[in-house]
């Protein structure tokens, strides 16, 4: 049973590191959002890790993220951010706290009211994201403080709400999924 | 609605095949130089401590038979943004920052410390965007995947265990074309439906909402292609305990020597960091 458990939780990990790196890769990752600046959902698959397999899935769907993000920077940087996601402190560290805050929050929750608990631990995940980053960059001097504020506050949380909109559905869908018949009888056997 | 075809083949980062030295070192060896170069690189504080790691990259590159011009390659698109984080420096200003003022316009002022936090931050990227790019220059995905397992063997006496890290970023380097393909048919099937990503109107959560049509199906797919592989890998007798790997990575001559040479290089750059201090 564990070793079951851990082959599961190994692939999913992969499987949604990748989708990470998908979006990261295409301009669907980006939502268009006024004046030019986009919003991001490509953290979305950490926190989604997270809330469904826990927080090792969390950290490694993090890592897998965090560590493409510092490669793409490095050898085809697409903004001005990108001139500081090389360095690891900046675009690997953040994005390992991003699934971590996304299963606290969803632990707390879960259980009483899962739809509930999906969307903060979106909201969560999110926040950690544009908080730590954010803080990362003012920390080595890429950007001032104010800048920071600034863009934490209009961009920061209009992505905190999206991602909970997006966290809850695909929670909802696959566990949806998990409990309908559409899961073999041979797997509730176990 | 643009850009709907995406990379066939994603890859990141560009392996460069070669015979030399420096590609045929182990894995664990280029990790070791990554670090050693890398850490500096982020830590130095002075002009001459971040440019040394750049120096020393492209030596090595020199030796792996990768021309300067092509780890260098992405400096030239990148260097319009650092004028944009130039100018950003100089309009807003640190608090508490009583360093000379350079020039000043109207309420603007270029600091003494923004020039030298600019001057910093462009040669620090360079120097990680060389390292980086001579890294995934001469190792393979398959290398550095089994990399990561032997750099974070010593973790296993914590009942960490890296090979699962290890299989994890093979299996998500594996899946990113399928999942990139995926995300192409979702968005083209929901298109030819009508729907709109993106240019649709409303807030936030609005726009939220219109992007679970392509979002929600393809993480499921993901899942469900996660979930039909670990059964797979299962029904084939998947374990943990005594793997075998295909590729070995016999130890070269002097391997020891060039690992040893990483350790003394980081510890040498950040003597004369600390020696020619605000150089």
């Amino acid at each position: 049973m564990e070793g079951k458990r851990t082959v599961r939780k190994i692939v999913v990990a992969g499987a949604l590191g990748a989708l990470s790196i998908a979006l990261m890769l295409t301009p669907l990752g980006m939502i268009p959002w006024f004046a030019g600046a986009s919003l991001t959902t490509v953290h979305v698959p950490v926190i989604v890790g997270a809330v469904i397999e826990g927080p090792a899935v969390g950290l490694c769907v993090g890592a897998i993220f965090g560590v493409s993000a510092l490669v793409r920077a490095a050898t085809a940087p697409q903004g001005p951010i990108d001139l500081f996601f090389v360095n690891p402190l900046i675009s690997v560290l953040p994005r390992l706290l991003v699934g971590l805050a996304a299963w606290l929050a969803y632990r707390a929750f879960r259980g009483k009211l899962e739809p509930a608990a999906a969307a903060t631990a979106g909201v969560a995940g999110s926040l950690a994201n544009s908080f730590f980053v954010l803080g990362a960059l003012v920390l080595f001097g890429a950007i001032p403080p104010a800048t920071a504020a600034t863009v934490f506050l209009a961009n920061g949380l209009v992505e905190a709400a999206m991602a909970a909109v997006l966290t809850l559905g695909v929670v909802s869908a696959w566990k949806g999924v998990e409990s309908r018949a559409g899961k073999a009888k041979l797997a509730r056997e176990e | 609605m643009k850009g709907i075809e995406f990379f066939r083949n994603v890859s990141i980062g560009q392996y460069v095949d070669s015979k030399s030295y420096v590609h045929s070192l182990r894995p664990s060896t280029k990790y070791l130089w990554l670090l050693c170069l890398m850490v500096p690189g982020i830590g130095a504080s002075s002009y001459l401590g971040a440019a040394l790691p750049l120096l020393l990259a492209l030596v090595a590159g020199a030796a792996a038979r990768i021309r300067p011009s092509f780890l260098l390659r992405g400096v030239k698109p990148i260097l319009p943004l650092m004028v944009f984080i130039a100018v950003l420096q100089f309009l807003f200003s640190w608090p508490g920052d009583d360093s000379g003022v350079l020039f000043a316009l109207g309420p603007f002022a270029a600091t003494a410390r923004e020039a030298r936090l600019v001057a910093l931050a462009v040669i620090r990227t360079v120097s990680l965007m060389t390292i980086v790019g001579l890294f995934t220059a001469t190792t393979s995905e398959g290398e550095s995947m089994h990399g990561v397992e032997d750099v974070l063997r010593p973790l296993g006496r914590l009942g960490l265990k890296p090979q699962r890290l290890a299989l994890a970023v093979g299996v998500a380097l594996r899946f990113v074309p399928i999942i990139a393909g995926e995300l192409e048919d979702i968005a083209k099937a929901q298109a030819s439906r009508g729907a709109d990503f993106g240019s649709g109107k409303g807030g936030p959560i609005a726009k939220a909402k219109a992007y679970l049509p392509l979002f929600v199906p393809v993480t499921v797919r993901a899942l469900e292609r996660a979930e039909a592989m670990a059964e797979a890998m299962e029904a084939r007798g998947y374990s943990e305990e005594g793997r075998t790997r295909l590729a070995s990575y016999p130890k070269r001559r002097g391997e020891t020597f060039v690992r040893i040479a990483a350790l003394l290089a980081c510890a040498a750059i950040f003597a004369i960091d600390r020696f020619v201090q605000g150089l």
